[in-house]
């Protein structure tokens, strides 16, 4: 049955009209044409799809349109609205963090949640919050690499 | 692309309108609703009306109960109530356990309901140790009732869980609780565990609350084990005793992942462990934690002593012992040479397209109907009702095939589309295209096939029986090979050892985290353009032009970049559907497979049963090898006669040994395909040959540096198959290397709490690279300059996440003087990009290189000349410089003349290209290969007492590979080579019963997740070369994977002398070696 749900979508209003089931994912990509959020497993295993719902990272292929209802979600492409963004961002550019990249976007917003909710969070902090992050490029230390770096870059910067 | 499902949702605010709600027919009621797309890929019945609880005031929040107790509402989120002071203060045990629920991003949608209401949720053995009740509501009101009998009885229709109730807790107690998975984390449960003991002031054990549960396990109390524990004094429990009534009451499933006693016997374990018990017993006397490994033989039965007296003639004297010139592979040491790849920042900021991404208004949605049986006659298919479904604009079968109904790189035995037969469950029978996502599913369901089925073949050995049902009608036998070098019969009377086991290696997955899809377009020039993830677009071309009956320059194929590859995107995945529904439609057709869709279908790693049996002499020097492999083939060929020939070239691994026999064999079954994956069969191979070695050490009482001493082969010398190999062979240096390694010294044994035991192996690495001597094996490129100014380097060769374009910057920009951002990558692409052959066997890099080296000088010849004329300038004076052409002598770097002014001033603009054959050897019996790279991989491991479970904490690989082309690039080749080496060696194997997968998707299929990776990960690299050798940097895309599992299997058998033969390896062996049932 279609339902019509309000949110915002990386901070701009959003309505959605259509049926209950729809998956954030789909409508993400479908209908906004928003990307970043990617199909990897359909079932929440694999976090490229990561999105946060009301600041938390929740797998968009999970979140079904008649949850959103009055949600907040930001998307990869919408992370600048977050102010330790562009120091994760930069760090795991310069680290290389990823090479196919298709688990790239989720892992931000992992990452993203994470340092928002604790900008001093260690390695294990860091490996715990990326446990529903799949990627088979990489075996994860680059990522780690990058994820220690923007850890380091943000104990240099002033807080918010 | 799953097509919504058409239920309506009620959002109760109130307890009464929730408990009205639940109970309106066919209503399910959800929290989270985190497990429902689970559930429905798993077959369950979509419901009509979903009854969303996280809004019911009532279901929220908590608090202390007047009694001290705490109240928990079932709408709490996990992770919310990971971070509720309540809880934290007064059920430590719980969020203890909260921790290993699913991953956190699961965490923050789903609910303490929901995990409760399943009665599968890992959280219940916690709450029953916790002794939780449940405060439940239906139309009959409301009732609290223990957690223990609401479990016991049959689910009530219409009730919701509206809170958990914890009793205060005792002020003294010993809890614990334990989940035991598949893998580190985010995994299902083998079987979960919690206790708590509720201690009085005398110290003695006033209640006892212990429990199971978790996944496939019913959860429960163990009443008679608590009994046995109340009134003892905690310090003084008999330990020993409350294990064996644990195993009497423990009961547990079997679900063919881990076995009914293993769950019993680990959650046994965690129980008596957990709550400060002893540990499993240890047969013998456990090895000591900081041994010092050098030269640490194990205790092997059969070792006679007098092996060890003889007097050791060192073949190694006189070999290279001079450490290698390594430097470390890190941003940190290389950081004048790092450089950042060009497409890390979109991919990053979410920004960068991948070819399963383009969107067009007139595309049409493509979907594939797979046969879902493994082996069936076709007798009809009816495709009348899916084409009368409106919104559907083409459906294509066999025959709309126009040209061969045939593909496959090898031999052509596989159909675009099934004719006649299918032979895999997954097997495209029919394609469709229609205007959106929902018609296409329909119409999907309106295709009637009629299979009659046949017998399926699952067994590759049952299938080399004369009388065995043929999956072809040529029958099962594949590829047969057989070598033969010296006498084996009369060599193994000169062994004074004779190791013989017989190796398992599993099915693994490619696991690319973008699964197989694209799309397809008419032109209007009657061409067609399919754009499609792949490896090697001038031969999907060439595949597409025979399945289509067009001429190969009507088509044009794009395969970059796509979203990792390993091998599984070499042979062709989607493009002939998307091409003829393209065709057919004359619209742009997309499609991309969801993650059930590419497992079912896509190409797998070929299992081998690989039985090797190797002997050496009294001083530790080999003598004989004999090697038979079965490998299953799947239902079509592909590269798989090719993997098995590579397979049996690295039958011996680096070793010289005179006397050989391998023998190999490729055989046909309905188990899905197997095609191309990185290592190409090399390191199922090399997983078996070290493993001998490491055994042969034992036996002949040398460490495995000294054993591998003896019997390395020596530069220059002939190869396995007596073919001429290349120069700069860096065996000793790579033995030297790993034997000097920190790592080899670290502490190995015992772990200080005593809960694991460490050990630490070692395993040469030893890969050919490039296709070999048979098959054509082109290389080349252009380099030209752009009307923009860019140096545009133009690759048939694909950007799969490896790192391409940042290495066809650097080799370009090398030869050429300019900076690597003057360098313009295209690749993979028949309308721009030529003949550089496939993006397959670690080739890559040396065709970008031997292109740079030939075709560079050529073109900075013409740059110069033609900046030389613009600025009446000698030619010798000048140079090619970053962002143009300088004065050769100035101090200044700046160019006298940017390359876009020049090419402003060019008509036609200069360009220069090379064409060769990848580096071939002179043997033409067999396919030999001429460029052989070496490594070395050393692992420490930690195995879980309680469960046998591996855990690698380190992996320290040494590669020589020639010179480092692009630090970033060679590094994560080597560690995500290793982990995916880890994956193979111990999660991941995707099993088949019947011809059908018994892993659907990745919540059975597990990959390493982070938990998983190595602690520390270190990676060093030789790179000379030797004086004039020719070939320059070869590529280590398969030398990461090479030798990780024999390097963690010789680490196992360090911890606990067991060699384990089959991988993954399976923990529960791990236990009954570290037990002493083995």
């Amino acid at each position: 049955m279609n339902e019509t749900v309000r949110f915002t979508l990386n901070g701009a209003d959003a309505v959605f009209d259509g049926p209950a089931g729809t998956t954030l994912l789909d409508l993400l990509r479908e209908e906004h044409g928003l990307m970043a959020a990617k199909p990897g497993c359909g079932i929440g295993r694999c976090g490229a799809c990561l999105v946060l719902v009301d600041g938390a990272p929740a797998n968009a292929c999970l979140v079904m349109a008649f949850q959103l209802d009055g949600a907040a979600v930001v998307s990869a492409e919408g992370l600048d609205r977050l102010p330790v963004a562009a120091a994760i961002r930069a760090a795991l550019v310069d680290e290389n963090a990823f090479q196919c990249g298709y688990c790239a976007p989720g892992f931000t917003v992992a990452l993203a949640a994470l340092f928002t909710a604790d900008r001093d969070a260690d390695e294990a902090a860091i490996r715990a919050a990326l446990e529903g992050n799949l990627c088979r490029c990489t075996g994860y230390h680059s990522i780690l690499r990058g994820a220690l770096a923007a850890a380091a870059r943000l104990r240099e910067a002033p807080s918010p | 692309m799953t097509a919504a499902s058409g239920f309506s949702v009620l959002r109760p605010a109130t307890l009464a309108e929730a408990v009205a709600a639940a109970a309106m027919p066919g209503a399910v009621p959800i929290g989270g609703a985190t497990a429902l797309q689970l559930d429905w890929a798993a077959g369950a019945a979509r419901p009509g009306l979903l009854v969303d609880l996280t809004r019911c005031a009532a279901l929220s929040g908590s608090g202390v109960e007047p009694d001290g107790g705490l109240r928990i509402g079932a709408a709490a989120r996990l992770a919310a109530l990971e971070h509720d002071p309540h809880a934290a203060a007064g059920a430590p045990l719980l969020l203890a356990a909260l921790r290993s629920v699913a991953a956190p991003p699961i965490r923050t949608r789903a609910t303490l309901g929901g995990n409760i209401a399943g009665r599968t949720g890992c959280l219940i053995p916690a709450l029953l140790a916790l002794d939780a009740a449940l405060v439940l509501a239906s139309a009959a009101g409301e009732r609290t009732v223990p957690l223990a009998a609401w479990l016991a009885a049959p689910p009530a229709a219409g009730e919701i869980v509206v809170a958990v109730l914890l009793p205060k807790p005792s002020p003294r107690r010993v809890e614990t609780a334990r989940k035991i998975g598949r893998r580190a984390a985010f995994t299902p449960s083998v079987i979960g565990v919690a206790a708590s003991l509720d201690i009085g002031p005398d110290g003695r054990i006033g209640a006892a609350r212990l429990a199971v549960g978790g996944g496939p396990n019913r959860p429960r109390r163990l009443a008679e084990s608590e009994a046995l524990l109340v009134g003892c004094d905690v310090g003084a429990a008999d330990w020993h005793a409350l294990r064996g009534a644990l195993l009497e009451e423990i009961d547990a499933a079997d679900d063919g992942w881990r076995s009914r006693s293993y769950r019993r016997r680990v959650a046994a374990h965690a129980i008596v462990a957990g709550l400060g018990g002893a540990f499993p017993p240890h047969p013998g006397p456990l090895p000591a934690g900081g041994e010092r490994g050098q030269g640490r033989a194990l205790p092997v039965k059969g070792v006679r002593a007098e092996d060890r007296a003889i007097p050791l003639p060192l073949a190694g004297e006189g070999r290279v012992r001079a450490l290698p010139e390594e430097v470390e592979v890190s941003h940190r040491s290389l950081g004048d040479r790092w450089r950042i790849r060009p497409d890390v920042q979109a991919k990053v900021e979410g920004g960068f397209r991948y070819l399963t991404e383009h969107r067009a208004p007139d595309m049409l949605i493509g979907r594939i109907l797979r046969a879902g049986r493994p082996h069936a006659r076709i007798r009809a298919i009816d495709v009348g009702a899916a084409e009368a479904l409106p919104g559907v604009r083409a459906v294509v079968t066999a025959a709309d095939v126009k040209g061969e109904n045939a593909f496959g790189i090898v031999v052509q035995d596989q159909p675009a589309l099934a004719a006649d037969r299918v032979r895999f469950a997954g097997e495209p029978v029919a394609a469709l295209a229609a205007v959106d996502a929902a018609t296409a599913e329909r119409a999907l369901s309106l295709i009637r096939v009629d299979y009659e089925d046949l017998p399926v073949v699952t067994d590759p050995e049952a299938a080399l029986a004369e009388d065995a049902p043929r999956v072809h009608e040529g029958g099962n036998l594949l590829t047969d090979l057989h070598f033969v070098r010296g006498d084996l019969a009369g060599a193994w009377e000169g062994c004074a050892h004779i190791v013989e086991a017989t190796y398992l290696t599993p099915r693994q997955m490619h696991g690319f985290m973008e699964t197989e899809g694209g799309f397809a377009r008419p032109e209007l020039d009657g061409g067609l353009s399919v754009f499609a993830g792949g490896q090697y677009a001038l031969r999907d071309r060439m595949q597409l032009a025979r399945i289509l009956g067009l001429p190969e320059e009507k088509i044009r194929v794009v395969t970059s970049p796509t979203g990792g590859a390993f091998g599984g995107k070499d042979e062709l995945t989607v493009q002939p559907a998307l091409a003829l529904l393209a065709l057919k439609s004359g619209r742009p057709v997309r499609l991309q497979l969801d993650r059930a869709e590419s497992v079912l279908s896509g190409w797998k790693r070929h299992p081998m049963t690989i039985r090797m049996r190797t002997g050496c002499d009294a001083a530790g020097r080999l003598v004989a090898q004999q090697v038979d492999v079965v490998a299953d083939a799947g239902a079509y060929a592909s590269l798989g006669p090719g993997v098995l020939e590579t397979a049996l070239e690295h039958a011996c691994g680096p070793y010289g040994i005179p006397h050989v026999e391998t023998r190999g064999r490729l055989v046909y079954t309905n188990n899905g395909l197997c095609g191309a994956f990185r290592g190409f069969g090399a390191n199922q191979m090399t997983y078996a040959i070290e493993c001998q070695i490491g055994r042969l050490a034992e036996r002949a009482g040398l460490d495995p540096f000294e054993m591998r001493r003896r019997a390395l082969r020596r530069p220059g010398t002939p190869g396995y198959l007596g073919q001429t190999v290349g120069p700069s062979e860096r065996l000793d240096e790579m033995l030297a290397a790993a034997e000097a390694s920190a790592l080899w010294a670290a502490p190995r044994g015992l772990s200080g709490d005593g809960a694991m035991i460490t050990g630490i192996g070692f395993a040469m690495n030893y890969q050919g690279t490039g296709l070999g001597s048979i098959p054509p094996d082109p290389g080349g490129g252009r380099l030209a300059l752009a009307p923009d100014g860019k140096i545009e380097a133009a690759f048939g060769f694909d950007e799969m996440g490896q790192g391409a374009l940042a290495m066809i910057q650097a080799v370009v920009a090398g030869a050429l003087g300019c900076d690597r951002d003057d360098v313009r990558p295209i690749v993979g692409d028949t309308a721009l990009t030529p003949e550089s052959g496939s993006t397959t066997a670690a080739r890559a890099t040396f065709v970008a290189w031997k292109t740079a080296r030939t075709a560079g000088p050529a073109l900075a010849a013409d740059l110069v000349a033609a900046a030389a004329l613009r600025l009446g300038r000698d030619p010798a004076d000048l140079a090619v410089a970053p962002g143009g052409i300088r004065d050769r002598r100035a101090n200044d770097a700046a160019p006298l003349i940017g390359f876009a002014e020049l090419a402003a001033s060019l008509d036609p603009l200069p360009q220069a290209s090379a064409a060769f054959e990848f580096p071939k050897t002179d043997y033409t019996r067999g396919n030999a290969r001429f460029l052989f790279i070496s490594g070395a991989t050393l692992a420490r491991v930690a195995i879980d007492r309680v469960t046998g479970m591996v855990r690698v904490t380190d992996i320290e690989q040494h590669a020589a590979a020639g010179p480092i082309v692009d630090p970033a690039g060679y590094l994560g080749q080597i560690e995500g080579g290793a982990v995916q080496g880890l994956g193979f060696t111990l999660t991941e194997d995707m099993r088949t019963s019947g011809g059908v997968f018994l892993e659907k998707n990745l919540d059975q299929y597990l990959m390493p997740s982070i938990a998983d990776a190595p602690e520390r990960m270190t990676t060093f690299a030789l790179e000379d070369l030797d004086p004039g050798d020719p070939f320059g940097p070869r590529g280590v895309g398969e030398l990461g994977i090479g030798a990780v599992t024999p390097a963690i299997a010789a680490a196992i058998a360090d911890a606990t002398g067991l060699w384990p033969a089959t991988t993954p390896i399976a923990p529960e062996a791990v236990l009954d070696a570290l037990e002493g049932a083995g």
